[in-house]
């Protein structure tokens, strides 16, 4: 169009159509308006509805031609037609040849449709109307003066045409029922579509709408369609209220980033419909034609019902937005999305269309902090808009405690379980990042988002692709949690830690335990408030360099350490003793403070069992085979000699049973709960994935010793009867201790008959022969009934344990029994009873 | 404090079993010949120091004893490969060198009259160790200097450490051929009134059944020596591997040999292991798991002594207690199906005046040694059948003793002088109590044994009514 020598053509058609018909002083001033009008015409761009087929247009012209028995005018057409279309590449060559004939037909379908031009004999051309008013605001009777009006093609009307005389007059009728006119309505409600109150529709206050005062004279249709468009401008208002409100407390915290990008979506979404609002704008200068007069102004011209069509969509969309507007008025952050995902599953395309634009926007903050937090372990976060919040915690309790999922604010578009490895993930990259000391994640981190494809740059991940999101998570948790565990296990060693914990703090090294209790023991018989932990420390040291500790690993010894626990008055060193293993940083995520608690319960116990064996040793070693010779009496003390032999075999016997129970409680704490457990620990740590499955298995590991060595709150009546068993034992021990000493007296007597006399002055040795031989006597009649004492409240003890071993429900002791009665000994005495 | 063992290892036999079991150790602990640590014996875990100790130029030196009356075997000791091994001082060879003339007397009486030096070199290591544990013997019983020798050692170390455990591995003649020690049964019967009553525990080692184990088990046809004392040390050094591999149990010979020895009289243990193998020999791989190691350690063709039980009195016999020693690859929860299994098919009678169960220490086995089987098994079992074996050498003393048979010899001895035999009297009485003592643990009534005579109706009735079935 810019092409003058186009316009200077353009200039020249419109003046020859124009000029022939009217008067010459019209003309002057209707030329410029019709070369406006034609230039428009031009850029309009409107085409007719036909496709630009040049080879169809020329046969349906031949066709016509050969139709209207002008065969020979048909066969000069097509002449032409191919030396036109053979001039096709030469200067001066039509380029356009379809337009030309369509042209051409349209020409000619024209001058037959109407005789009027035809017999004007013009150049063919039809004339252009020169009056573009609209034709209601003309009298009726100029309106037969008026020449054909419409644009190229249109058909002109009969200009007496009397229907039309009629319609005109009941449009006037129904002007004269309405105060007000359509178009100012138009007008008005478009005003109000912006939330402006026009001259007639106004905000009514009390019933929270807009309306038009009752006083005003409109038929009812057109009252119930204003009101009904009305709506708009209150949703509008509604919307934009929300929108400045946030916007205005911007950077208040309760708005947030989601908050944000909320409005700015809708901000959006209000400029569209502002656009929409300028073209109505423009529509509505355009005169309504009455009915009938139609012909005479363009198209775009607006009324009601145009208006409601038009407005159709943007009140749905309205709708939805004072919709979320209503229900995210209170949220914020994650919570915010979800409400707006909850409502984005809808059945119709368009809704679902809007709605998941809308996310898009709203999302993207939040997709963005999940993107930092995955791969850089960064809380973008500073309005707690993020489902994962942060804790400052110690670093032993980082992992813990440090971060929690907030599910108020969990998206539901987001799965519980995404969300939990979303939330390791970050906590595995801080975990590494302030307790490991470890920069290798960042890695590891960026192979992941590499092998997922998105970049690692922001708005890598919009909503809608919650695969992609998925897919960025699991793989970036993937390599985050393999590094970490790779830290764990290599750097850290947990294995080697948990072994050496099995191995000081379960007793595992036998030898550094039996040097422990040796060293240890005399200390800790007395009471407890007259140790000093300072020399039990030091005793510690001798017993791992006593024992095959002293090639373990330094680092490990070093965190090995003596405990004393809290003691009162009359706590025996026993009572108190404990070792501790220091787990340091980053191991302390595992060995908590409860979990050692755990650990020194069991040490206490495995050590109680440990110092039982120990004394029930002890009292084997004073009557050992070799020390006890039984045949120190002669024939003048044989009752004393039988007595004697009685006495110590019940005393042997009693031993066995309580050494067989030790013994295979012992067995049964090895095998059936330190191994085993063990054995399922490693097996679970080789396959624990990340620090979560590592706790869990650790945890159970845990549990299931404290369960099983009758730790645990259900087994507290059976672990009562066990140490008093224990206590028996010891004594056992103790009664052991002094016996022993009588009979080895009795013993350097009995030889020193034959060897020379007798030397020092025990109470055995006063009086003769005979008075010792009584003395033994009543010595181990003392004896036989302390040792009768004790036996009879073992076996009822023993009892007691046997009889509760089966009816244990939550821990599986058949194992235990099994043992313990293994030649089935206690079974077969129960009936006998 | 390592609970230091010493091993003292007299005459002929005792060398060399011992001899074999030092070398079964340096081979486990990765102990060249010279007593330097090997090159690839890195991986620790293992103690040693319960029976070497480190010289200071970081040598590994046994705690051991050799002594003998004759310079034959120690003086093959000291011209093997291992003669940088021992300490020098440690040896000691009767300066005459004349031996004791396989009469048990005679090594007693030597014995004796070298006790000083002997008892110097035994207090040396004594005090060269922090916390002492106890003595292990290695001799035998039939000659002159292992028995005689060896009876006055236990006597003298019974009573100087009274408070450590005496041990022994007492190898019993082999009955089936005739041997050219024909004064064996009295030697024996001297012998084994020490081991019952100055001993703590004595492993038995039956030449007869190591015979019978080599012909049957190792199908060889005429086994040597050596091929028999390999047995021995496999056997021993497999006894021992609980303290030298450490473990959540078993660590210290006390807490082995009390389990085994309830009471204190019956300490007499046998011994069984499987899968055996012979150096040099291939033999055919079986799959070995902890029930079938189990399983055939309860075979009577496993044990390594023999028994001469009638079969009914088999019927009867009983063990008092029996620990495995399972080395190698084992899953702990094996052993439990295992125990399961025997005591579903009743393989093991034991004792009924008491409680008893099969007790399992697993122990790893040496990192340095290839072994074609996954797992093996020791058993120390105590089992009453053992007396028909101390019977047998009744018998056989009986047999002599009747025809005054060759007790000049003796006589020639200040403990037999003028014509004084109450020795073999009362040896003999202390092993027919011994014999009746174990029989009697065949019974549910042993806790009353003994008491009978007396009537003593008090004494029963003061017995825990428990304990009485």
């Amino acid at each position: 169009m810019d092409d003058p020598k186009t316009r200077d053509l353009v200039k020249e058609l419109v003046l020859r159509l124009v000029a022939p018909v009217d008067s010459p002083s019209s003309v002057a001033d209707e030329v410029p308006r019709a070369i406006s009008f034609a230039h428009r015409l031009l850029s309009s761009r409107m085409a007719p509805s036909l496709a630009p087929d040049e080879l169809a247009i020329a046969e349906s012209i031949k066709r016509h031609l050969a139709a209207s028995g002008r065969s020979s005018d048909a066969l000069a057409f097509a002449d032409l037609h191919t030396e036109l279309s053979a001039r096709s590449s030469g200067p001066g060559a039509v380029r356009n040849r379809w337009a030309l004939l369509y042209l051409l037909k349209s020409l000619s379908d024209a001058r037959r449709r109407d005789p009027l031009l035809h017999s004007t004999g013009t150049a063919g051309l039809p004339s252009l109307p020169l009056d573009p008013q609209p034709s209601h605001q003309l009298p009726p009777a100029a309106k037969k003066t008026l020449p054909p009006s419409g644009g190229v093609l249109l058909v002109s009307k009969d200009p007496e045409n009397i229907r039309e005389i009629a319609l005109q007059k009941y449009a006037d009728l129904v002007m004269d029922e309405t105060e007000v006119s359509e178009s100012a309505l138009v007008r008005d409600i478009l005003f109000v579509c912006q939330g402006i109150n026009g001259r007639y529709v106004r905000f009514d206050k009390a019933s929270d709408c807009y309306d038009l005062p009752e006083s005003l004279k409109l038929p009812r249709s057109m009252r119930t369609i204003v009101r009904k468009l009305c709506e708009l401008g209150w949703l509008f208002q509604k919307v934009r209220c929300y929108i400045t409100e946030s916007m205005s407390c911007f950077p208040a915290e309760e708005v947030g980033t989601v908050g944000q990008a909320f409005c700015s979506a809708l901000q959006d979404e209000l400029s569209d419909y502002y656009k929409l609002l300028a073209v109505l704008e423009s529509h509505s200068s355009n005169p309504i034609p009455t009915p009938g007069s139609i012909s005479g102004v363009p198209g775009n011209y607006l009324t009601l019902r145009r208006l409601a069509v038009w407005l159709a969509e943007p009140i749905v969309k309205m709708r939805l937005m004072a919709v979320l507007v209503d229900g995210c008025r209170a949220l914020r952050g994650g919570a915010m999305a979800g409400a707006i995902h909850g409502r984005a599953q809808h059945g119709d395309p368009l809704v679902q269309e809007f709605m998941g634009r809308l996310l898009r926007r709203v999302c993207s903050p939040l997709f963005e902090m999940v993107r930092s937090w995955v791969l850089e372990g960064e809380l973008e976060d500073t309005f707690a808009e993020f489902f994962i919040q942060s804790q400052t915690v110690k670093a032993e309790s980082l992992w813990q405690e440090g971060y929690q999922i907030q599910s108020a604010m969990l998206p539901s578009f987001i799965s519980p379980s995404l969300a939990q490895r979303i939330l390791r993930t970050g906590k595995s990259i801080n975990f590494l990042r302030v307790c490991c000391e470890d920069n290798g994640w960042a890695d590891a981190a960026t192979k992941a988002a590499a092998d997922v494809g998105t970049t690692t740059t922001r708005g890598g991940i919009v909503y809608g692709e919650t695969h992609a999101l998925e897919g960025l998570v699991i793989e970036a948790a993937k390599r985050i949690d393999r590094h970490l565990m790779d830290v764990i296990h290599r750097r850290y060693r947990f294995k080697d830690h948990c072994l050496a914990i099995k191995r000081y703090l379960l007793l595992g090294q036998g030898d550094f335990v039996q040097y422990l209790m040796d060293v240890v023991g005399p200390e800790l018989s007395e009471p407890a408030n007259t140790i000093s932990s300072f020399q039990l420390a030091g005793l510690l040291e001798t017993a791992i360099r006593a024992s095959n500790s002293q090639y373990d690993d330094r680092d490990i010894l070093d965190r090995l350490k003596v405990k004393m626990m809290d003691h009162g008055d009359g706590d025996r060193g026993w009572d108190v003793f404990s070792l501790e293993y220091d787990a340091r940083v980053p191991l302390e995520t595992v060995f908590t403070a409860s979990v050692m608690k755990k650990y020194l319960k069991i040490f206490n116990f495995l050590w109680k069992l440990k110092r039982v064996e120990h004394a029930l040793i002890g009292v084997w070693k004073m009557m050992k085979p070799n020390s006890i010779i039984s045949c120190i009496f002669t024939k003048e003390g044989a009752a004393v000699k039988t007595q004697f032999v009685s006495v110590l075999r019940r005393c042997q016997v009693l031993w066995n049973e309580m050494n067989h129970f030790v013994t295979n409680f012992q067995y049964y704490i090895m095998f059936e709960v330190l191994e085993v457990s063990w054995s399922q620990f490693s097996e679970e740590m080789n396959a624990a994935k990340d620090l979560d499955d590592l706790l869990a298995a650790h945890e159970k590991y845990l549990n299931s010793i404290v369960e099983k060595s009758l730790l645990g709150e259900r087994s507290q009546g059976l672990i009562r009867i066990l140490f008093v068993l224990f206590d028996l034992i010891l004594r056992l021990r103790s009664h052991a201790e002094r016996w022993f000493e009588h009979i080895f007296e009795l013993q350097v007597r009995g030889r020193s008959k034959s060897r020379t006399k007798m030397m020092g002055a025990g109470p055995w040795f006063v009086g003769g022969r005979k008075a010792m031989v009584q003395l033994a006597g009543e010595f181990f009649g003392r004896m036989g009934e302390d040792l009768d004492k004790i036996a009879k409240e073992y076996s009822a003890s023993l009892d007691d344990f046997i009889s509760q071993l089966p009816i244990q429900q939550h821990v599986d002791l058949k194992f235990l029994l099994f043992r313990l009665d293994f030649t089935e000994y206690y079974s077969r005495l129960v009936p006998s009873k | 404090m390592p609970r230091e063992i010493i091993t003292i290892q007299v005459g002929q036999c005792g060398n060399q079993i011992g001899m074999e079991f030092w070398k079964q150790l340096c081979l486990e602990h990765g102990i060249g010949k010279d007593g330097l640590l090997e090159d690839f014996a890195t991986q620790g875990g293992d103690r040693k120091d319960v029976f070497f100790y480190q010289a200071d130029d970081q040598h590994y030196i046994p705690r051991a004893l050799l002594m003998d009356l004759e310079p034959r075997v120690i003086n093959g000791i000291q011209n093997s490969e291992y003669r940088n091994l021992y300490n020098h001082e440690n040896i000691f060879v009767s300066e005459h060198g004349g031996g004791a003339g396989n009469n048990w007397a005679s090594g007693y009486h030597q014995g004796e009259q070298v006790v000083d030096d002997i008892m110097d070199m035994v207090d040396r290591e004594a005090d060269g160790s922090d916390s002492l544990e106890g003595f292990v013997l290695c001799h035998s019983i039939a000659g002159g200097t292992g028995s005689g020798m060896g009876s006055y050692l236990l006597e003298t170390l019974n009573d100087r450490y009274s408070k450590k455990l005496v041990q022994t591995y007492s190898v019993f003649p082999n009955q089936m051929e005739t041997s050219d020690v024909v004064v064996q049964p009295y030697n024996s019967l001297l012998t084994l009134k020490r081991l019952t009553l100055n001993a703590d525990c004595v492993v038995v080692l039956d030449n007869t059944a190591l015979n019978r184990i080599a012909v049957e088990r190792l199908h060889l046809t005429t086994p040597t020596f050596a091929q028999t004392n390999s047995l021995v040390s496999t056997v021993m050094s497999a006894s021992t591997t609980t303290l030298r591999y450490p473990g959540y149990m078993n660590n210290d010979l006390v807490g082995l040999l009390a389990s085994l020895i309830p009471t204190p009289r019956c300490h007499f243990l046998m011994t069984g292991y499987t899968p055996l193998t012979v150096e040099r020999q291939v033999n055919m791989i079986r799959k070995t798991t902890v029930l079938d190691v189990m399983r055939r350690l309860l075979q009577t063709k496993n044990i390594m002594v023999s028994s001469y039980a009638r079969t009914k009195e088999a019927s009867h016999a009983k063990y008092i207690s029996i620990l495995n020693i399972i080395q190698g690859d084992v899953d702990p929860t094996q052993v439990h199906e295992s125990l399961q299994r025997i005591r579903e098919r009743k393989l093991v009678n034991f004792i009924e005046w008491g409680p008893a169960s099969i007790q399992v220490a697993l122990s790893r086995k040496s990192p340095y040694i290839q072994t074609t089987h996954r797992v093996s098994g020791l058993m120390l079992a105590n089992h009453t059948s053992i007396r028909h074996l101390f019977s047998k050498c009744l018998g056989q003393y009986e047999k002599l003793r009747k025809k005054q048979a060759f007790l000049d010899n003796y006589r020639k001895f200040p403990m037999f002088a003028d014509n004084d035999l109450s020795e073999f009297d009362e040896s003999r009485e202390i092993i027919e109590s011994l014999v009746d003592e174990y029989k009697a643990c065949e019974s549910p009534d042993y806790i009353k044994w003994g008491m009978e005579e007396q009537g003593e109706a008090s004494v029963a009735a003061a017995i825990d009514s428990k304990l009485v079935v």
